[in-house]
This record gives C-alpha cells, sequence and structure tokens, in this order.
C-alpha cells in the first residue's frame, strides 16, 4: 500500500518526535519524515514535496517561525499546510505563527487524537 | 196457399242482402283493415323492440360500470394490503436501522476508547524508550525533564535523588523553578520533622506510595504539590519526582498520566541509577567475567 500523503515533521525533542510520529502512524496511507531543526527541515523540504509540515516553535539554530516564514516565501511549498506545536505560555509565538501562514496551532501537552483529527483536516481526509 | 204466404217476395229479398259490391267493399274495407292494423302492430312491436334493445345496453352499461367499480374496490383493498405490508416492512428496517445505529455508536465509542488507549500506550512506550535509550547522565536527566513537560503537562517540577549519608533529599535537577526556591528534605530521623510539601516528599520516599492530585491542579505549588513519584529499584527508594504546577490548561491529571507515573515510578529510578553507574565507571561496560556467576537456567 502506498502513501497518498507526505508529511514533515520538525522538533528538535526526540521524544516528542517520536510521539508524533506514532501519532501519524494512525493516518492511513501517510508517510512521515523526521527533521531535527528547522534546518534540517528546510534540508527535507528542498529534497521533496510535503503535504502538510508540523513543526515546533521551540528549536535550536532555527526555530519554528523562521521556518514558516521560509517556507511560506518558497514557490514549491507556500500553500503546504503547517500545524505549529506551541505550549499554552506562549500565546504571542502562537500568534505571530498564525500571521506568518501557519494553518493551525496544538498545545503542548499533545494529545495523540488531536494531532490526528488536525491533520486529517488540513489533508481533507475523511476516515 | 200457406207456402205461398209464408215466402219472403223477391224484390225485398235482394234488397236486405248485401250486393256482391258491397261485399267486395266490405272484405277490402276488413283487408285493409286488417293490414292496417297489423303494420300498425308490427311499428308497435319494432318501437317496443327498439325501446327494450335501448333498455338491455343501459343495464349492461350499468353492470360494467358496477365491475369497474368492483375491480377499483378490489384494487383499492388490494392496494391498502400493499400499504400495509410495507408500513410493517419499513417498520421492520426502521428497527434494524435503530439496532444498527446502536451498533455503529457502540463500536464508535470503542473505537475512541481504543484509539485513546492505544495513544496512551504510546506516550508510555515512548517514554520508557527514551529513558532507556542512553546512559549518558545528563541525557537521561533531559529526557526525565521533557517527559514531565512534554508529556504530563509541568510547569515547575524536580527531581529528589537520596543522599543515605546526610539523610536527605537532594534536588538534582528542576524545571520551571530555580534549584534554590526547591524545597530540602531533611528525613525521618532529623530532629524537626518537615512540614508542607516537603513532608510529602519524605513521605513518599519513606512509604514508596505516590501522592497524585485526584481533583482540581490549580491550587498546587511548593506545600501541596500536583504529585509526587517515588522512584525505586526493586524494595530500595532511590529518589522522589516532585510536579509542583502543571501547564494552565491542564485542569486535572488523566488517566494517561497515571500510566506514566506508574512508569516513571518503576522506571526512572533505574534509568537514573544506571546513568549514574556508567558516569562513575567513566562510561566503561564490565566485561564478560559479569556474566560468570549467573546461574544457568534450570529446565522442567
Amino acid at each position: 500500500m502506498s502513501a497518498e500523503y507526505s508529511c514533515l515533521v520538525v522538533e528538535d525533542s526526540p521524544m516528542m518526535r517520536q510521539l508524533l510520529v506514532f501519532a501519524l502512524s494512525r493516518v492511513k496511507h501517510l508517510r512521515v519524515t523526521e527533521a531535527d531543526d528547522g534546518v534540517d527541515g528546510l534540508r527535507k523540504l528542498a529534497a521533496g514535496k510535503f503535504d502538510i509540515i508540523l513543526t515546533d516553535i521551540n528549536m535550536p539554530i532555527m526555530d519554528g517561525l523562521k521556518l514558516v516564514k521560509r517556507v511560506r516565501s518558497d514557490p514549491t511549498h507556500k500553500d503546504t499546510p503547517i500545524i505549529v506545536i506551541t505550549t499554552e505560555g506562549s500565546q504571542e509565538d502562537r500568534q505571530r505563527a498564525m500571521q506568518l501562514g501557519a494553518n493551525a496551532y496544538i498545545t503542548k501537552p499533545i494529545q495523540a487524537p488531536q494531532v490526528i483529527a488536525k491533520v486529517k483536516e488540513l489533508l481533507k481526509i475523511e476516515h | 196457399m200457406t207456402e205461398k204466404k209464408s215466402r219472403p217476395p223477391k224484390r225485398a229479398e235482394s234488397a236486405s242482402s248485401p250486393s256482391f259490391e258491397e261485399l267486395r267493399q266490405q272484405r277490402t274495407a276488413f283487408v285493409s283493415s286488417f293490414f292496417k292494423k297489423g303494420a300498425e302492430i308490427t311499428d308497435e312491436l319494432v318501437k317496443e323492440n327498439e325501446r327494450l334493445r335501448g333498455a338491455a345496453r343501459k343495464l349492461e352499461a350499468e353492470n360494467a360500470a358496477l365491475r369497474t367499480q368492483l375491480k377499483s374496490d378490489d384494487a383499492i383493498r388490494e392496494a391498502l394490503k400493499k400499504i400495509e405490508a410495507l408500513e410493517r416492512e419499513k417498520d421492520a428496517l426502521l428497527s434494524q436501522f435503530s439496532q444498527a445505529e446502536a451498533v455503529t455508536s457502540t463500536f464508535t465509542a470503542r473505537y475512541t476508547e481504543i484509539e485513546e488507549e492505544l495513544a496512551n500506550l504510546a506516550n508510555v512506550y515512548v517514554a520508557s524508550y527514551q529513558l532507556h535509550s542512553t546512559l549518558r547522565l545528563p541525557a537521561v536527566v533531559q529526557h526525565l525533564r521533557e517527559l514531565l513537560a512534554q508529556l504530563v503537562g509541568a510547569r515547575a517540577h524536580a527531581v529528589y535523588v537520596a543522599d543515605e549519608k546526610r539523610k536527605q533529599l537532594v534536588p538534582v535537577s528542576c524545571d520551571g523553578v530555580d534549584m534554590d526556591r526547591v524545597p530540602r528534605v531533611q528525613l525521618a530521623d532529623a530532629a524537626e520533622p518537615p512540614k508542607g510539601g516537603a513532608a510529602i516528599l519524605e513521605r513518599v520516599f519513606l512509604t514508596g506510595v505516590p501522592h497524585i492530585e485526584e481533583g482540581s491542579l490549580s491550587e498546587a505549588g511548593f506545600d501541596s504539590p500536583a504529585a509526587c513519584l517515588p522512584m525505586r529499584i526493586e524494595d530500595r527508594a532511590v529518589g522522589v519526582i516532585a510536579i509542583f504546577a502543571v501547564l494552565p490548561q491542564k485542569e486535572r491529571f488523566m488517566a494517561v498520566d497515571f500510566e506514566l507515573f506508574k512508569m516513571l515510578a518503576a522506571h526512572a529510578a533505574t534509568a537514573l541509577a544506571g546513568a549514574m553507574l556508567y558516569s562513575h565507571a567513566d562510561g566503561k561496560l564490565p566485561g564478560l567475567e559479569v556474566f560468570r556467576d549467573l546461574e544457568a537456567p534450570r529446565s522442567g
């Protein structure tokens, strides 16, 4: 069974990344690629096309906000849906991410059903 | 002489009897009248016949109408029977639909439950996997901090390790709070028994029974931690994990948190102790001689 959708997960914490990958494995026909930080994310984006991007905001080297800005200025990925992962306290970051072009946000601690629902919603997957 | 007197006179006889002409006229009149009467009767019979035919046609038409009416009534009765049968079928289908809906609803609820359980198991698996994925002490501590912050949603927490010589619980890591502010805990035989949050920490360490706030977490703090979890290796207490505050959106602990707490109580101590030993040995692993004294497994 080949994957119909591809997703890029950009998260510096191995634990969170693994958890996101586990959650996303529940979405059928979704191939997940992992990136350690914003720069690694850009590298992966340059190498292929993705249907959706999930990114943490607080990351070393290049944070999620910069990544969102870069993605939106890239003609190849300017329309790719982006979900940012934030903490409740960082409301400013969340607003900034949405202003920069993110499509949705998920608040930590993340719940797998919430992640799955948001990804399905943006990819317009019904089941 | 008498005979002559009784005989009527010849002239008088001819005068009283009708003449041939008269008879002929009478016969003609009679025949004419007879035929006229016959024609009239025939006309009347034809007319009567015509009338009777009309009446018969009318009766036939009425009869046909009645037959049609009868057929129509039969069709209505048939249609009513069909309607009744369809109504029964509809009721049966509605009943089946309701049953199917109930089953679907049950399955949906069960599916959601299973998805949640699966997500919880994934959380526990990821947490324990990460805790044991390294023997480097800073990495283990970092994973522990991440686990508490990212999975449990702890805003302020500390990890205490027991200093057996000084009979103290010493904070070795904290997040969301300055290390200076984290309460120190003197263990049992201190002159002054601890109070507030320190008392809870001490009790958890000594008894091995976790303290987990099951109600609202909004009032949690140093004096009443949201959760205190013993870190034990088999029966030996090694330290305590204290969660002093949680993220604002976390109103209370959920099922997955309790599972994580159980996992932490069982795994955090071994992960930390393993990393401490590894650090103490400067990252060297012992030789295979450590396996020499292992008892061979008994068969049967």
